[in-house]
């Protein structure tokens, strides 16, 4: 690896353009690594406790979602974001945002079907009030604490998970003629993507000028476009239609 | 704390149920302006998006101060949390473009434009009650506010009040807001070309 | 003149949700990167949060944790919508911030000038 990765920091100084375009999401750093391992238990009880106690104290479901989420954000930054996703595995991910909706809806909309009104807690007490073992008021809190939690957490914390991954593996381009730039975005599994174009693989060791993250015509344009993208200069539109006609951004779906 | 005994020479000026600021509540605001003018001439895309988490930690303790602390943890989390780490995926994923010079050029027909926006609205302003004003439409309604901070605890059993507005009282608005982020996720899906997020 | 002053005085946290909101529509108008626009956004929709928060507080008021017997609480209903835009407004966000990271690699710049140029030439 370049030393420029060993710092632990993918934002570098913007004197040199091309080489603050593209860099790798992910870097090792012996202090994140090291925080993040002390941190985490202590931030993933926090979530959990506010995510329980949302009854009681400020807190619910909403904050405790994004705490939860965020502990897998951290382990994210600290162990890579490929990695990550693929210790969580993509099912998890998805069948937590979508068990949220479905507990939600379904504590909701049951009442309806027995008669009673949308999200009437009250309603269960008939079904579930010998089963149980609660009164009919004790319903309501419960069936908030289950919409809370069952609900509203596991919905928020997957849904932010699934962003976080989603935008971190960027725009896959469906076109075949675009081979180069995935757009996954760690280079250093570049070896492992779907398109498994080499460009990505061969260069992720040699020079950072030539990673693309995205688009295989930036990577061939990379001294050009360069201009397009430079905000304090006034001349962009000529540029960028330049850049547009040499890469026939337009064609691409 | 006594908000009228903190700023003496205010409410002698304005001898009305002025309630002044208190030093608190003036440093934030101070701090809350700043951060935002920053963020909106900062040159570099980078800079604007720390600048913007510093704002969104100043508008949650602001939050905080005005009792409200499942807003201020939402703001913290969500606003100064993710919205920072998302932007800066953006970034990553995309561009920083290089810039030389520290400020941007200020637009003048864009400031133009908010100076009508500040005084159309700020217009209004005498229409609002004074900050804090007990006899103020929303707290002073006993139908509502009144009927839901007396009667939260004894109909659902949570002692957090916005709790069982949110999962009981207007739990259908909740659903709604569950509805719409489960939404945003498909549709970020949709827009970057995957079905899950696979290698 | 100093009813000017009193009004400002009184209603400081409106004129701070006058001024923040300005300065988010300042930045959707007039930053041409795209994720400075989307930043604006946030800024505005914050803008808008604080009035709401504003309007539910009450001088010497609690938090809403409701104790029997206990002394004046804010108003828990603009929080609980403030809760819910706070959720809403990152889903945006992150929506806005996909579409970004599609728009850059469909044509490699993220001004908002220049994509106007490259989508008119198309």
């Amino acid at each position: 690896m370049s030393s420029d990765r060993l710092n632990g920091d993918t934002r570098d100084s913007p004197t040199d353009s091309r080489v603050a375009r593209q860099r790798p999401l992910y870097s090792e750093s012996q202090v994140i690594m090291t925080t993040v391992k002390a941190v985490i238990p202590f931030v993933l009880t926090y979530g959990l406790f506010i995510t329980f106690h949302g009854t009681s104290s400020p807190g619910g479901g909403f904050q405790g979602g994004a705490l939860i989420a965020s502990v897998v954000l951290m382990i994210a930054f600290a162990f890579g974001i490929e990695s990550t996703r693929a210790w969580l595995s993509n099912t998890l991910v998805v069948v937590l945002a979508t068990l949220g909706v479905a507990i939600f809806a379904g504590i909701a909309l049951v009442p309806m079907l027995l008669g009673e009104n949308f999200l009437d807690y009250t309603a269960y007490y008939p079904l579930l009030g010998d089963t149980l073992g609660l009164k009919k008021y004790e319903f309501v809190k419960y069936g908030m604490e289950a919409v809370e939690i069952g609900g509203i957490a596991f919905i928020v914390a997957g849904v932010l998970m699934g962003l976080f991954f989603a935008l971190a593996a960027g725009m896959t381009p469906t076109s075949e003629t675009n081979t180069v730039g995935d757009g996954i975005g760690d280079n250093a599994n570049a070896d492992t993507d779907d398109t498994g174009e080499v460009s990505d693989a061969t260069d992720a060791g040699v020079s950072d000028d030539t990673i693309d993250d995205s688009d295989t015509d930036d990577a061939t344009d990379a001294g050009v476009s360069d201009d397009t993208i430079d905000d304090s200069d006034t001349d962009d539109a000529t540029d960028a239609g330049a850049t547009d006609d040499a890469t026939d951004g337009g064609d691409r779906q | 704390m006594s908000v009228a005994a903190a700023t003496p020479s205010v409410a002698g000026l304005f001898p009305l149920q002025s309630v002044g600021i208190t030093p608190l509540e003036a440093s934030l605001f101070v701090f809350v302006l700043i951060t935002a003018v920053l963020t909106a001439l900062f040159r570099d895309v980078l800079a604007s998006i720390v600048v913007f988490a510093a704002y969104s930690l100043g508008l949650a303790v602001l939050y905080t101060f005005y009792r409200a602390p499942d807003v201020g943890l939402t703001e913290a989390a969500i606003g100064a949390g993710v919205t920072t780490v998302f932007l800066l995926l953006t970034i990553a994923k995309t561009t920083r473009p290089a810039t030389d010079a520290r400020f941007e050029a200020i637009n003048w027909p864009a400031v133009g434009v908010c100076g009508l926006f500040v005084l159309v609205v700020g217009a209004t302003l005498p229409a609002f009650p004074a900050v804090g004003d007990p006899a103020s439409p929303i707290l002073a309604n006993a139908d509502v506010t009144g009927y839901y901070l007396a009667n939260a605890y004894d109909e659902t059993g949570a002692e957090n009040a916005v709790t069982a507005v949110l999962a009981a009282y207007r739990g259908f608005d909740t659903f709604g807001e569950a509805i719409v982020v489960f939404a945003a996720g498909i549709a970020s899906l949709l827009v970057l070309g995957r079905e899950v997020f696979t290698a | 003149m100093t009813d000017f002053l009193g009004v400002v005085t009184t209603r400081h946290a409106y004129a701070l949700f006058v001024l923040v909101s300005a300065i988010g529509l300042y930045m959707m108008i007039a930053n041409e990167n795209l994720v400075k626009k989307i930043i604006g956004l946030n800024m505005f929709q914050t803008g808008i949060f604080l009035f709401f928060v504003t309007s539910a507080y009450r001088i010497g008021g609690a938090a809403p944790i409701v104790e029997h017997g206990a002394g004046p609480y804010v108003s828990p209903l603009p929080q609980v919508i403030v809760l819910t835009a706070i959720v809403v407004g990152i889903s945006l966000t992150a929506v806005g911030l996909a579409l970004t990271i599609r728009l850059y690699s469909a044509y490699g710049t993220l001004r908002a000038d220049a994509l106007r140029e490259v989508i008119g030439d198309e």
